[in-house]
C-alpha cells in the first residue's frame, strides 16, 4: 500500500507493505541508514526515533502506526535545537566508542530532555533504561545529557 | 626546540631500541598505497595531496593515513593517525585515514610472535621473538594482518612514526633550500615549517618537497608521541579528538549493513543448532509466498533467503521452517558441565608453568576453592553483516573484520575465486569483543552473492547471531593454597584449570580455515595460552599452574580479555580467600607478597586511594583485584599492563549492585589519554557485564539466552560511579583495551564477600543466586 509519511520535515510517500516496520522502511525504501538494527525486539533502543516528538522503538513501529505522523531520525534531529544541543555535549564529550547504539541514545536522550528539560540523575538513568551500550560509554552519555541540559556533568555530592 | 639529526638519532635509541631496530629490516614489499589525483605516496601508512577549499580559498595539504586495523570503537583510526600527525608536525584538522589494503606491507610480526603456537606448535619458541626472521616471516607471508591482541601500537607505532619523520623529512628539505639552511635546523608544527622567523606552509611546500628523498635512516622526534595524565584530567577537551567523532553523532557513519549499491538485494540466514549441524530440510514453497522474494540459496550448514528488502528475506527465510540434523556434537551445558567437573575432579593435569613444587606442601592444603566460568557471549550491539557485489570474475566484499586477509580468503574459497580476484573494502565495527575474528560470513556472503547474480547485502538476525556466534570457553578450576604454620605467608599455590584448547581451536579456523567442527578434535591437548595470568605474580616460594585439556564439544572462541577474564577471576579471589583465612587485611595481604613488582605494587595503592579503601572489613561491600598482563615486543623486551580495582557493592534480592567502581591503571606511556580513559571505561563496564551476566548455556544447540535482554548486560542505571587514574610512566606502552575488564569480576566477588559473607565463585556471579 501507499503510504504518506513526514520524516524530518520533508513528505515521503513509501510504496510498502503496512506491517512493515518503519526502521526497514526508514534504512531501506528511504535510503536513510543512520536509524540501527540492533535487536528487531524493542531490547536494545539502536532504532529509537520520535514519532511526533516522543521516542519509538522503529522495530516495533508498523509503517502503517507512522503514516500522517511526523518522524525525526539521527539524520534530522540536529535541526531541532535540544537535538543539537545534545549532538554538540556527545562532541564536547566524546561520548561514542563504536557508534553502533549511539543514534538511539542521541534520539532517546532528546526525546527526553524535550519532555524534561531539567532531568534528576534518576530521571536520566529511568530514561535511558532501554539503550543499551556494549562499549558501556554510559558515564559519559550520563555527563552529556547533564551538559546537553546546562547542569554541571558531574552531580554535586551533597 | 633546535633539533639535529643526532640529535633526534640519540633520542630515539633513548626511547627504544625498536625504533631504530625496525628500518634495520630490509623492505621487500611494494608500497601498496596508490595516489590519487594531486597525491604523493610518502610510505606504506602516508600519502600527502593537495586539497582546495582552505582558508580564503587557498589550497591545504592533506594528509591522509592509512589504517591497517579494524576500529570497533577503540579508537586506533585516531591513534594511528595522531602518531603520524604529531610526528610530521601535521596540523590535526588536515588529517585524513583511509582503511589501508591488504599487503605484506602491514603484517604485524608481534602478533605473529605472539600466536606462534597457533602456527609453529611444535617449535613455538623459534618463532615467538617479534624482531626474529621466523615471526616476520610468518606475518609477510599471510600476510598476517588481524586486529587482536592489543598488538598495534607494539608493532606499529615506530613505522607510522617514521612515515611521518619521512614527510617531516621531505618538508623541511624543501623548505630549507629555499632559505639556504640546514633542514635538520629546521622545525614543522601545525602544517608549516618554520626556521627562526621564517615560515612556510606545508601546502606552499608541498610541489616541492615531492622531490626530495626522505634520509635513509628516519630521523626521529627526541621524544616519543606522550600525553601525561597531569596535563590532560578527566574532562579535559582531548588535544586530539576522535577523527569519527563528527560522523558518529549524525547517522553519517557507515557501518557494513549501511552500505547502498545499484541494484543490491538483502539477505537473512538461518544456522543449525550451535556445533555440528547440517541442513536437513525446509520448506521452499513457504517463501514463494513472501512479497519481494529474489531467491533462495542453500548450503551444507546454512539457509538464505534474498528478497528485495532484509524484512522480507528475514520473513521468507523463518516461513520455511528450516530443518537441521547433527553430524557431530551439538552444544549442551548438561554435558559441558559434566565433562569439566570430570576433568577437574578425575582427569590427568598438566604442569604448564611451575616455579618450585607445591605438591608436596599442598598434600595437606590450608585451603582449597573450585570456581567455575560459563560461557561467555560478545553480543556486540550491530549484528554480523557484509555486503558482496561480484562484476566481472572480481568480488568485492564490504566487511567489519578483525582479519580482512583471512576474511578475503573464505570469499574467495565459498565464490570459487582466486585471492587476488576478491577485494576487501574494511568498514569500521558496531562492536566486536573478538566476535569479527569470526570470518564465516565473508564466505556465506559471497556464496549467496554468487547464487543470486545481484549485489548482496547479508545481516544475520539477533537470534542467528547469539545462535551461531561462538562464545568464549567456559572453566572450571581448583586452586590450592599452603600458608606458613604463623600463617602469615604463602608457601604454596598451585591453580588446576579444566579448560580446553580453545586458543589452538579458535586458532585453527582462523588461521587455517577450519571448520567450527574439525577445530573441535583440537580441544584435548595442553594449550598454555588458555591458561595465560594463571600464574600469580605473588612471591610464592612454591606455585605451579596446570591444565586438565579436556574436549568440550562445543565451540569455543576469542573474547575481549582472553584468559585473563578467568584467569584473573581465580587468583584474585583465591588471594582474598587465603587473606580471610590467614586474617590478614586483604590489600596490605598482596602488597607484602608483590616484593620486586613495584608497578603492580603503585596501582593497588592507587586504586586504593581513590575508593578510600577502609581495609575491605566485614560488611564494608569494598573488595580488591588486581592483574598483570604482558605482550612481548621482541628482542626480549616484555611491554606490561597493569590494573587494581577496587569495588564496592552489595546484593539484594539475589541482584548484584555495584555502586562504585575504583581502578588504578599503568600502561606505560600513553600516546591519546582520552582514548586510553575511554577504553578503561568502557573495559570496566564490560567486566561488570562479565561479573554479572554475558553467558547462556546451552540446550541442543540453542542458547538460552539469546536475547539481548536475557544476558543481563548493565544499563545506564546499572552504571557505578567510576573513578580512574593512570600511572605516570615513561614504560613502554600496553594496549588498554583488554585490561581494563580483567580484575573487575574479581574485585566485584571480593566486595560481595565482604558485603554479605558469601563466596561468589562462579561466573556470573549472580547465577549463584543468593
Amino acid at each position: 500500500m501507499s503510504i504518506s509519511l513526514t520524516v524530518n520535515g520533508r513528505k515521503r510517500i513509501v510504496e510498502t507493505d503496512a506491517d512493515k516496520p518503519l526502521l526497514w522502511v526508514l534504512r531501506e525504501d528511504l535510503d536513510m541508514p543512520g536509524t540501527k538494527f540492533g535487536c528487531g525486539a524493542g531490547l536494545c533502543g539502536a532504532c529509537t526515533v520520535h514519532l511526533d516528538g516522543d521516542a519509538v522503538r522503529s522495530c516495533q513501529t508498523p509503517i502503517a502506526d507512522a503514516a500522517g505522523k511526523a518522524i525525526t531520525t539521527i539524520e534530522g534531529v540536529g535541526l531541532n535545537d535540544i537535538g543539537k544541543r545534545v549532538q554538540e555535549a556527545w562532541v564536547a564529550l566524546d561520548v561514542p566508542q563504536c557508534d553502533y547504539c549511539q543514534a538511539g541514545q542521541i534520539m532517546s536522550a532528546t526525546a527526553l530532555l524535550k519532555q524534561n528539560p531539567k532531568p534528576t540523575p534518576e530521571d536520566i538513568d529511568g530514561w535511558m533504561s532501554g539503550n543499551i551500550c556494549r562499549c558501556a560509554t554510559y558515564m559519559r552519555i550520563r555527563a552529556a545529557i547533564r551538559t546537553a541540559a546546562g547542569l554541571p556533568a558531574e552531580e554535586s555530592v551533597a | 626546540m633546535r633539533l639535529t639529526r643526532r640529535g633526534m638519532l640519540v633520542g630515539a635509541g633513548v626511547g627504544g631500541a625498536l625504533l631504530i631496530a625496525f628500518p634495520l629490516i630490509p623492505r621487500r614489499y611494494p608500497v601498496p598505497l596508490e595516489a590519487g589525483k594531486d597525491e604523493h605516496v610518502v610510505d606504506a601508512f602516508l600519502k600527502v595531496g593537495r586539497v582546495k577549499g582552505g582558508a580564503a580559498g587557498k589550497a591545504d595539504c592533506i594528509l591522509t593515513v592509512a589504517v591497517p586495523f579494524c576500529e570497533m570503537g577503540q579508537g586506533i583510526t585516531t591513534l594511528v593517525a595522531q602518531i603520524v600527525a604529531d610526528e610530521a608536525g601535521a596540523d590535526w584538522r588536515k588529517v585524513a585515514v583511509e582503511a589501508a589494503p591488504i599487503s605484506p606491507a602491514y603484517a604485524d610480526p608481534v602478533l605473529s610472535a605472539k600466536w606462534a603456537p597457533l602456527w609453529m606448535p611444535a617449535f613455538a619458541s623459534l618463532g615467538a621473538d617479534a624482531e626474529g626472521m621466523l615471526a616476520r616471516l610468518h606475518a609477510e607471508r599471510g600476510p598476517l594482518m588481524i586486529t587482536a591482541d592489543g598488538t598495534a601500537l607494539a608493532a606499529f607505532e615506530a613505522p607510522l612514526r617514521e612515515a611521518g619523520a619521512a614527510l617531516r623529512a621531505m618538508m623541511a628539505q624543501a623548505a630549507a633550500d629555499k632559505w639556504g639552511v640546514g633542514w635538520e635546523e629546521c622545525e614543522t608544527k601545525d602544517s608549516f615549517v618554520t626556521h627562526g622567523p621564517k615560515r612556510l606552509s606545508f601546502a606552499e611546500l608541498l610541489d616541492t618537497a615531492v622531490d626530495y628523498d626522505p634520509p635513509a635512516v628516519p630521523v626521529l622526534r627526541a621524544e616519543p608521541p606522550r600525553e601525561k595524565p597531569g596535563q590532560f584530567p578527566e574532562g579535559a577537551p582531548p588535544r586530539h579528538p576522535r577523527l569519527d567523532l563528527p560522523a558518529k553523532v549524525d547517522g553519517s557513519f557507515t557501518f557494513a549493513g549501511d552500505v547502498r549499491l545499484p541494484d543490491m538485494v538483502f539477505a537473512a540466514i538461518a544456522h543449525g543448532p550451535q556445533g555440528a549441524s547440517v541442513l536437513s530440510s525446509y520448506d521452499k514453497q513457504a517463501a514463494a509466498s513472501v512479497r519481494g522474494l529474489v531467491g533462495v540459496v542453500h548450503a551444507r550448514r546454512w539457509l538464505a533467503a534474498v528478497a528485495t528488502d532484509w524484512h522480507s528475506a528475514d520473513k521468507a527465510v523463518r516461513a520455511m521452517e528450516p530443518r537441521f540434523k547433527a553430524d557431530g556434537p551439538i552444544a549442551d551445558s548438561e554435558k559441558v558441565l559434566v565433562a569439566l567437573d570430570k576433568a577437574l575432579t578425575k582427569g590427568e593435569p598438566q604442569r604448564l608453568l611451575a616455579e618450585g613444587d607445591p605438591d608436596a606442601l599442598l598434600a595437606k592444603p590450608s585451603l582449597t576453592a573450585r570456581y567455575d566460568v560459563e560461557p561467555a557471549f560478545h553480543a556486540p550491539l550491530e549484528t554480523a553483516s557484509a555486503t558482496a557485489r561480484l562484476r566481472h570474475g572480481l568480488l568485492e566484499l564490504w566487511i567489519a573484520t578483525q582479519a580482512p586477509e583471512r576474511a578475503r580468503r573464505a570469499a574467495a574459497r565459498a565464490a570459487g575465486l582466486s585471492r587476488r580476484d576478491v577485494i576487501v573494502y574494511p568498514m569500521h565495527a558496531g562492536g566486536s569483543f573478538d566476535a569479527r575474528l569470526d570470518v564465516r560470513i565473508a564466505a556465506e556472503v559471497a556464496a549467496i552473492c554468487k547464487v543470486i547474480g545481484k549485489p548482496v547485502q547479508l545481516t544475520w538476525s539477533r537470534w542467528q547471531e547469539a545462535l551461531a556466534g561462538i562464545p568464549r570457553t567456559p572453566v572450571s578450576a581448583q586452586l590450592d593454597g599452603a600458608l606458613s604454620p604463623d600463617k602469615t605467608r604463602v608457601l604454596g599455590w598451585r591453580a588446576r584449570l579444566a579448560v580446553p584448547a580453545t586458543a589452538f581451536e579458535s586458532g585453527a579456523r582462523l588461521l587455517d580455515g577450519w571448520g567450527v567442527t574439525d577445530a573441535l578434535d583440537l580441544q584435548d591437548q595442553a594449550d598454555p595460552m588458555a591458561c595465560e595470568g594463571a600464574m600469580p605474580l605473588y612471591r610464592i616460594p612454591e606455585k605451579a599452574v596446570e591444565q586438565v585439556p579436556l574436549a568440550l564439544r562445543q565451540p569455543t572462541a576469542r573474547f575481549r580479555g582472553q584468559a585473563h577474564g578467568y584467569t584473573a577471576f581465580f587468583t584474585e579471589s583465591f588471594v582474598d580467600e587465603l587473606a580471610h583465612a590467614a586474617g590478614k587485611e586483604p590489600l596490605s595481604f598482596r602488597v607484602g607478597m608483590l616484593e620486586g613488582e613495584p608497578r603492580l605494587v603503585a596501582c593497588l595503592q592507587g586504586a586504593g586511594r581513590l575508593a578510600q579503601w577502609g581495609g575491605g572489613i566485614e560488611a564494608s561491600g569494598q573488595g580488591i583485584a588486581c592483574h598483570q598482563m604482558e605482550l612481548a615486543l621482541g628482542g626480549g623486551r616484555v611491554t606490561k599492563g597493569l590494573i587494581a580495582v577496587v569495588a564496592t557493592a552489595r546484593s539484594e534480592a539475589g541482584v548484584v549492585r555495584v555502586e562504585r567502581l575504583s581502578a588504578y591503571v599503568d600502561i606505560g606511556r600513553i600516546v591519546n589519554i582520552d582514548i586510553a580513559r575511554q577504553q578503561i571505561e568502557g573495559g570496566l563496564m564490560f567486566g561488570l557485564a562479565h561479573a554479572v551476566g554475558g553467558a547462556s548455556g546451552y540446550a541442543k544447540g540453542r542458547p538460552l539466552a539469546g536475547r539481548l535482554s536475557q544476558l543481563g548486560l548493565p544499563l545506564l542505571a546499572d552504571c557505578p560511579k567510576v573513578d580512574i587514574a593512570f600511572a605516570d610512566s615513561n614504560e613502554d606502552p600496553f594496549d588498554p583495551g583488554e585490561l581494563g575488564m580483567v580484575a573487575v569480576a574479581p574485585a566485584i566477588a571480593n566486595a560481595l564477600f565482604s558485603a554479605t559473607g558469601v563466596r561468589f565463585r562462579r561466573l556470573p556471579l549472580i547465577s549463584e543466586g543468593l
